[in-house]
């Protein structure tokens, strides 16, 4: 058969997607804090170290649960070096299953011991917080004080939040089975259930819809993270940050999470990168960035306004506990939440 | 046919869009299957085919008028109402989801959900049964006119186009029951209303027993095909009825009073349907709410190709590479489809990477080729490439069918009793018959590969994809930006289909 022009630009073309990332770089990091504010971080680092580095994104709609396949779809031949997930339970679940190096950063020793893996699999450090964002044209903030006032029938039609299946809003619910225990957990799940049937409670995709809708004044209220908060503040929204249940079970703070894979192809490399993210320079400069993550170390400078969690009833949680149970109540809350 | 070419672009399908399913199934163990119909995910499947076929019904009632009035007839403008009318499905489902919730304020719930996707879907049967009515041989339609005028005419030829009108609605279905963005987007507020594609992707939450979530996918795969197969027989019988040996092309309709209200119709559906959401993020692109201005407009359109210059090309890259690889198995498959006993099987094979949930997919990319013997194959645009041919190849394949069904088999009898061989008769003799066609079905692996996201999200190197950066700056990145580069994905997407229109000697067609 003659090699018509087509067939040409075909071997062309392949040879280009072929040979399109081939170059090796020296480090591979998977991120799932978003691209924006990470890209530049990582570049700097390639600069000041001059280590070429190969950073992979996830995506706000895959919460997480893209980039974490993966890792566990990689595990026999791995190809990342570092994990940086932006909140902690799927990290901890990955070291339960084995898959991360235990590595102590000299950078980390400040960081408070409960934001470390006590085997050194994983540090904590730049955190969100689980607040209830509040539209002030719409609502008194000063009556909104507790989880509780989601599931209270004057506010019917007014409450939102994520669906509880991925992201943060997963997290935060199973770690409401270990501070309230399973019944006053299952209690308030089943009613947010129960209330998004008739649409007391209405369910998003994320927590950026939630901020954005509360912004936008649809909503009056809902549980969403401090950092969707953060933009819902920057677009000018009439909006203020609940931090509930200061008499009960406090907020739930939910670090970024840095983690070295097992079987890392370069270890030596991750483990420069990861002293180099866990510096309070970088900590104050996510805190001091438009995804305003409060800072684990009281050390570290942080915005006016931004809390520290000795300003607010930080959530009792131990995210050991809350990793190792993850699997389990993601299930509960898919038979739960998807009928 | 040639054997080794046939086996070659078998070869190729295997591995780019079975192997990874096949791989994916070896994981299923007996106790998988077993809890997968309850009743919880019964009423999730019930919901899902009511959407799908509400969806796939609007596709169909909207679709087949428009595809009729654009391609068949004399109202203003057709050409480029035809045009205008293929941009519902160059915009991923979720950005129309966000435009018409936007201007549509109180649109939501499961009437909103069947609505974008009916609308989202409705170009591939305005495609399919533009074709078909262009296949009706001008003779029998002249005499249908000369009978009982235009009345008459589509007495006659409903019937023929019908069965490539309901293939393509039965696409939009399968496109439909698999996408749970737009149910998610569009009960944001209010009643909650889940599909049986929220129950996939949340079962990959189960990483201890991955067989289940592989399981979790398999009523979504028979749904699927269950509807795909009539499909294809329908299909096929369309693509005979209809073009006859000595084929005449129809001339346009004339409609004479209805001329303009009819024409009206057209464009207040693609106005709707496509020029709102693109006017949409217009309108975001030069600063939106915040007021619009073009000095904004263009700063926004500078940054998205400051920022997403080189995500851009890498699409482009991979899906046109794909595209164009695609004309391979889409002209060998495509004529085997039609001329050998094996189509009975090799049907349904075609079809199911298409017809699997997308994460599944792209897991199973993962699985069949992270391992250190593939690990430079693994991190290249190269398996991007693999990925998007492989889920998409049924396009080209199933258009390169349909053509073949309307290709005189006597004329490559003729060439073999001259000697020529298979693989000559099949480029030579075949080919230039099937081009315009095939071309139409690698335009859609183009352009879903350029919108495509599930998948290939689990792909390493599609992360350096246009459409990826979309997703990821939807979160936080300013809203102009966001608009001004999925502004610049759909005309790249438009790109070929207007260079096709401008400079091509015929017209981009898909046999449907």
């Amino acid at each position: 058969m003659k090699a018509t022009p087509i067939l040409r630009v075909l071997s062309l073309l392949l040879g280009l997607a072929a040979t399109g990332c081939a170059k090796e770089p020296d480090l591979i990091v998977y991120c799932s804090l978003d691209q924006e504010f990470a890209e530049p971080l990582i570049q700097r680092f390639e600069k000041e170290t001059g280590l070429a580095v190969h950073a992979e994104f996830d995506i706000e709609a895959a919460k997480t649960v893209g980039l974490v396949a993966r890792i566990r779809e990689e595990s026999k031949n791995p190809r990342c070096d570092v994990f940086w997930n932006n909140e902690v339970a799927h990290t901890v679940a990955l070291a339960s299953d084995g898959l991360l190096e235990s590595y102590d950063s000299p950078s980390a020793k400040e960081i408070p011991a409960g934001f470390r893996d006590p085997g050194g699999h994983w540090t904590g450090f730049a955190a969100r917080a689980r607040i209830l964002i509040v539209n002030t044209a719409l609502a008194d903030p000063k009556t909104i004080t507790s989880m509780w006032d989601l599931v209270d029938p004057k506010w019917a039609g007014k409450a939102v939040m994520a669906k509880p299946l991925t992201g943060t809003t997963l997290t935060h619910m199973a770690a409401l089975y270990s501070v309230l225990g399973e019944a006053k957990a299952a209690e308030y799940v089943t009613r947010i259930e129960q209330l998004s049937m008739t649409g007391a409670v209405s369910l998003t995709n994320g927590n950026a819809s939630v901020a954005r809708l509360v912004g936008d004044g649809k909503m009056a209220f809902g549980w969403t993270d401090t950092d969707d908060f953060a933009v819902a503040k920057e677009r000018g929204a009439p909006v203020v940050a609940v931090y509930p249940d200061a008499d009960g079970c406090g907020t739930l703070l939910l670090p970024n999470a840095i983690a070295i894979l097992k079987g890392a192809p370069h270890l030596a490399a991750a483990k420069r990168f990861e002293d180099w993210v866990l510096r309070p320079e970088i900590e104050k400069e996510l805190a001091f960035s438009r995804s305003a993550q409060i800072p684990v170390r009281d050390s570290v400078p942080r915005p006016d306004g931004m809390l520290s969690g000795r300003q607010f009833k930080v959530m009792a949680i131990d995210y050991g506990t809350l990793g190792a149970e993850l699997e389990k109540r993601a299930e509960l809350l898919k038979k739960l939440f998807l009928q | 046919m040639s054997r080794p070419l046939v086996l070659a672009s078998v070869a190729l399908l295997a591995l780019a869009g079975l192997a990874p399913i096949v791989w994916m199934l070896m994981r299923l163990e007996s106790g998988d299957v077993s809890g997968i119909f309850d009743a919880r995910t019964l009423t999730l499947l019930g919901r899902t085919s009511w959407i799908g076929a509400g969806a796939a019904g609007i596709a169909f009632v909207l679709g087949l008028p428009f595809g009729f009035l654009v391609a068949r007839t004399d109202i203003p403008g057709a050409r480029t109402l035809r045009h205008a009318g293929l941009v519902p499905m160059l915009v991923p489902p979720v950005l129309l989801s966000m435009t018409w919730s936007v201007v549509f304020t109180e649109l939501r719930g499961p009437t909103a959900i069947i609505l974008v996707l009916g609308i989202s879907t409705f170009p591939l049967v305005a495609v399919f049964s533009a074709r078909a009515f262009e296949r009706i041989d001008a003779r029998r339609e002249e005499a249908a006119l000369l009978v009982g005028g235009l009345r008459s005419v589509l007495a006659m030829e409903l019937p023929l186009v019908l069965p490539a009108a309901a293939s393509a609605a039965c696409l939009a279905f399968v496109l439909a029951i698999n996408d749970f963005a737009v149910p998610d987007y569009m009960t944001s507020i209010g009643s909650k209303v889940n599909v049986y594609a929220d129950e996939v992707f949340a079962s990959w939450q189960s990483v201890h027993s991955p067989g289940k979530a592989v399981a979790a996918a398999l009523p979504l795969l028979v749904l699927t095909l269950v509807v795909l197969l009539p499909a294809l027989a329908l299909r096929r019988r369309g693509s005979l009825a209809t073009w006859d040996g000595d084929f005449r092309r129809p001339g346009a309709l004339a409609l004479g009073s209805w001329r303009w209200p009819l024409f009206a119709l057209a464009f207040a559906l693609v106005a709707f349907a496509a020029a709102l959401p693109i006017g949409r993020l217009v309108w975001e692109a030069g600063g939106g709410a915040r007021g619009w201005n073009f000095a904004g407009f263009q700063a926004a359109f500078a940054r998205a190709i400051e920022v997403g210059r080189a995500d851009l090309q890498r699409s482009l890259l991979y899906a046109s590479s794909a595209a164009l690889i695609s004309l391979v198995p889409g002209l060998v498959l495509g004529h085997a489809l039609q001329r050998s006993r094996a189509s009975a099987w090799l049907e349904p094979l075609v079809l199911a990477p298409l017809a699997v949930p997308a994460i599944l997919f792209g897991i199973g990319y993962i699985a069949l080729w992270n391992h250190p013997a593939t690990t430079t194959m693994y991190s290249s645009g190269f398996l991007v490439v693999l990925l998007f041919l492989g889920r998409f190849a049924c396009f080209p394949i199933f258009a390169g069918a349909g053509a073949t069904a309307t290709f005189d088999p006597h004329l490559e009898e003729a060439a073999r009793l001259a000697h020529a061989g298979p693989a000559r008769r099949l480029v030579s003799i075949v080919r230039p018959a099937l081009q315009s066609s095939l071309f139409g079905g690698a335009a859609l692996v183009f352009i879903f590969g350029m919108r495509e996201l599930d998948a290939a999200i689990l792909v390493p190197a599609a992360n350096g994809t246009a459409m990826f950066r979309v997703y990821n700056a939807i979160h936080f990145g300013r809203d102009d930006f966001v608009a001004a580069l999925a502004l610049l994905i759909v005309f790249f997407i438009l790109l070929p289909g207007i260079l096709w229109s401008a400079f091509g000697r015929e017209r981009w067609e898909v046999a449907a």
